[in-house]
């Protein structure tokens, strides 16, 4: 452990929470993955909308593309070229964004078009104005993931994981696809497009397609939405991301992973034993502060 | 994702679209290593590109006819897992076959599919007519798609020289993921009661093109200047079949507005 | 090609067993699929492969950087085990984080009345209208349980793998490709969510082992004889 090591991590951590806030608000406003099945149920309910309908397939995957696709443009440019480290992951990020663009644009133009019977338009300048939000966002999100693998396996700094930089890049863009999917999403898609219902239950499996098509003044957008995720589900992902970096890293750069190898799992178990005992003592707060349903009507005392 | 999965009925056989994207596909990655070997060079990769489109076709057709049952677990699984299956039966027949080797790979990933859909049916009790068939053409386009792709970035089929090009470089990771998209996203981006199989088919055309694309960057690096005919032949097959698509978005959608509010039922 | 030898059956069993841990552990991980993303079921808000490949894959991370220094099969598995873990638990409790504070929702779920865990009533706290909600003791205890056996799976696919062909990225490579194919044949076992060990769907692993199983030999004799170029 050195500090060089130690600034590194630093900065590791660093980029995972912006680039995890950054996935999360990509997939919010393009509405990607799980809560995209109620803007898809939206139209089919009758409430036809304005909200971006971007589904591909799922985020660990495309986030994968977008790492994977960055960083081996940025392998090309560096072995082959000789170009700077950090020109080279910037332009690979941009062919990322594009690739995000392309692939956003015709999920919007294909999901709409197959619900025609629902009288559910295409719009032209929802495609304009939101397609460059989301590939700015991408942008971010494969530059900083990016540089997490540079990092990891460059062979002039200390860490030097023998996977390949596409591969970690790729590992990467898988989880933060995952984690992103499973936090930043939940405020999306339970708080934001029912904000019409009151705070403080679940979606009621009547309301389902029921989503706010009507904004303050004129009609919802994605952009609203996005505005509305970056005060909380944005930085929670980023926090989420950034933990998992952190914590990874981190027991492997205190403790040398040759000689101190069993320290170092000993402290990862330790961080896990007290990630539990946390969740515990949050579940207890919750259910105290909430309390039960007042409604509630069953013979099982709370 | 499983609300009203696919519409439309089949208009282009399933056993025509098997025959091009096999057939194509082999004949795109053979065409590839005879003419750069004879010529010495690199600049006929892109015909093994060529071959990867049509596989990802074929592909793509079986996932659409898979997902219409509703198999509950959504579409990103079952192409992550073809590309699983493809990837180990396509370097398994590369590193024992030499020339032969992706028939070899091919035919192994297909068994493998079939063997896979036979385990969802008869021990999971999944119960999907289609299952072993489509898993088996899943299987065969995802081998095609990985060593297409790699022949693509490497040149020529010789084992040691996709390993120190595709492998150790780490571009096997967009070539990897590429391909699962390609064959995954159109179905996925046309999901919905009124999806024809044409307008899928032709999407799969567009994602194809990126693949090949993704490869022919990677190939920059490794061919040297003749991976510039690949990416450019790539971008203008995408930009033929985007408008393609376009054309068919217009002629399927209940109205393409540049803007404007909701209709009658919305507001 | 490699020969044949008596060290090839020890790999191969590492394979299916790394194939087992990985199939076994998308069962224990909580997963609500769509409906959870809108807090109208309990568990994790994503997809079963989604969430179980990134958790294994980020033990994978681990598991490679330490055999890089190591040769030591249990403490390159456990380790990336603890990756896994470590992953799923930060994930499940920024879910939470965002059920509490951001959707207003006490975690529990409608699958048990009481908790095994910690023996608290459950169905005072369900919202109308919905099947649970959130990540309560007993799935997120199950979740740690899924990426423990998920990371050590992965690991112990790649530990097999690394000591046939030497070559970091072909064996990180196959060790995903293998890893998704169980991942997925569980995920169809479990037919899209699961809320952990204490849900009926529990009771049908023996057939997901059975296909684990078979699955994974076959790829394993094929990956077992792929060599690492020269």
């Amino acid at each position: 452990m050195d500090m060089v090591s130690m600034g590194l991590l630093a900065a590791m951590g660093a980029l995972a929470t912006v680039a995890g806030a950054s996935e999360d608000l990509e997939s919010d406003v393009g509405s990607q993955s799980n809560p995209n099945s109620q803007v898809q149920l939206a139209a089919q309910v009758g409430h036809p909308h304005r909200i971006y309908n971007k589904a591909i397939s799922g985020e660990p995957p495309s986030n994968a593309l977008y790492a994977a696709l960055a960083a081996v443009t940025a392998s090309v440019l560096m072995s082959g070229y000789g170009m700077n480290a950090f020109f080279a992951i910037a332009i690979g990020a941009v062919v990322a964004a594009i690739f995000n663009g392309i692939y956003s644009t015709t999920a919007y133009l294909g999901r709409n078009t197959s619900q025609a019977r629902f009288n559910q338009y295409v719009y032209l300048d929802v495609l304009r104005t939101h397609t460059t939000t989301i590939m700015a966002h991408a942008y971010i999100t494969a530059f900083c993931v990016v540089t997490i693998s540079y990092i990891m396996t460059a062979p002039w700094l200390p860490i030097q994981h023998p996977f390949p930089m596409p591969l970690v890049a790729f590992i990467w863009g898988l989880a933060i696809g995952a984690i992103g999917s499973s936090t930043g999403d939940v405020h999306y898609g339970a708080e934001r497009e029912f904000q019409a219902y009151p705070f403080g239950a679940g979606l009621n499996a009547a309301n389902s397609g029921d989503i706010v098509t009507k904004a303050e003044a004129g009609l919802r957008s994605s952009i609203d939405n996005a505005w509305f995720c970056a005060r909380f589900g944005g930085p929670a992902t980023g926090m989420a991301f950034g933990l998992t970096v952190f914590l990874d890293n981190w027991r492997t750069t205190i403790f040398d992973p040759a000689t101190q190898g069993w320290l170092a799992i000993a402290t990862g178990i330790v961080i896990v034993i007290l990630f539990n005992i946390y969740n515990r003592i949050l579940e207890i707060r919750a259910k105290k502060r909430y309390g039960p349903y007042p409604e509630y009507v069953g013979d099982i005392e709370a | 994702m499983s609300v009203a999965a696919g519409g439309g009925e089949a208009k282009i056989d399933k056993t025509k679209l098997m025959m091009y994207g096999l057939g194509g596909g082999v004949l795109g990655i053979y065409l590839t290593h005879v003419l750069n070997t004879i010529t010495g060079s690199g600049y006929f990769s892109f015909l093994a590109g060529l071959g990867v489109i049509a596989a990802v076709v074929m592909g793509s057709d079986a996932v659409r006819r898979v997902c219409a049952y509703g198999i509950g677990t959504g579409v990103p699984s079952i192409g992550l897992m073809a590309m699983g299956m493809g990837l180990v039966a396509a370097m398994f027949g590369l590193s024992i076959g030499g020339v032969a080797g992706p028939i070899i790979g091919i035919a192994i990933a297909m068994g493998f599919g079939y063997f896979v859909g036979l385990l969802a049916n008869r021990i999971i009790k999944m119960n999907i007519p289609v299952m072993e068939e489509t898993l088996m053409t899943l299987g065969g386009a995802g081998a095609i798609v990985l060593i297409g792709l790699s022949v693509v970035v490497s040149g020529e089929i010789s084992y040691p020289l996709i390993i120190s090009s595709v492998v150790d470089t780490g571009y096997i990771a967009i070539l990897f993921i590429a391909g699962t998209l390609a064959i995954l996203h159109p179905f996925n981006a046309n999901l919905g009661p009124d999806e024809t199989q044409d307008r899928t088919l032709v999407h799969t055309i567009s994602t194809g093109a990126l693949a090949m694309f993704a490869a022919g960057l990677a190939s920059l690096a490794t061919i040297g200047g003749a991976g510039f005919l690949t990416v450019i032949i790539a971008v203008i097959i995408w930009i033929k079949a985007f408008m393609w698509y376009f054309q068919l978005v217009k002629r399927d959608s209940s109205g393409v507005v540049g803007t404007g509010l909701l209709p009658e039922g919305g507001l | 090609m490699m020969a044949f030898d008596a060290n090839m059956v020890l790999y191969i069993i590492e394979i299916v067993i790394g194939g087992l841990l990985v199939g076994v552990g998308v069962h224990f991980v909580p997963v609500g699929g769509a409906p959870a993303a809108m807090a109208q079921a309990t568990g994790v808000g994503t997809g079963t492969v989604q969430l179980a490949a990134g958790s294994g894959l980020t033990g994978l991370l681990s598991a490679g950087l330490m055999m890089s220094v190591t040769d030591n099969i249990a403490l390159i598995v456990i380790s990336g085990a603890v990756g896994a873990m470590i992953m799923m638990d930060a994930t499940m409790i920024v879910g939470n984080w965002v059920y509490i504070y951001g959707v207003g929702v006490p975690p529990c779920s409608a699958k048990v009345d009481y908790d095994p865990i910690t023996k608290e009533p459950q169905p005072p706290y369900i919202s109308p209208g919905t099947v649970g909600h959130g990540i309560p003791t007993v799935s997120y205890v199950s979740g740690t349980i899924g990426g423990l056996l998920g990371g050590a799976g992965g690991s112990l696919i790649y530990y097999a793998l690394m000591s046939i062909n030497q070559n970091p990225g072909l064996s990180g490579f196959f060790a995903i490709g293998i890893f998704v194919v169980n991942a997925v044949i569980a995920s169809y076992n479990i037919q899209g969510t699961i809320e952990g060990f204490h849900d009926p769907k529990f009771k049908r692993v023996p057939r997901a082992v059975q296909a684990c199983l078979v699955a994974s030999l076959i790829i394993g004799i094929f990956a077992v004889l792929i060599t690492g170029g020269a």
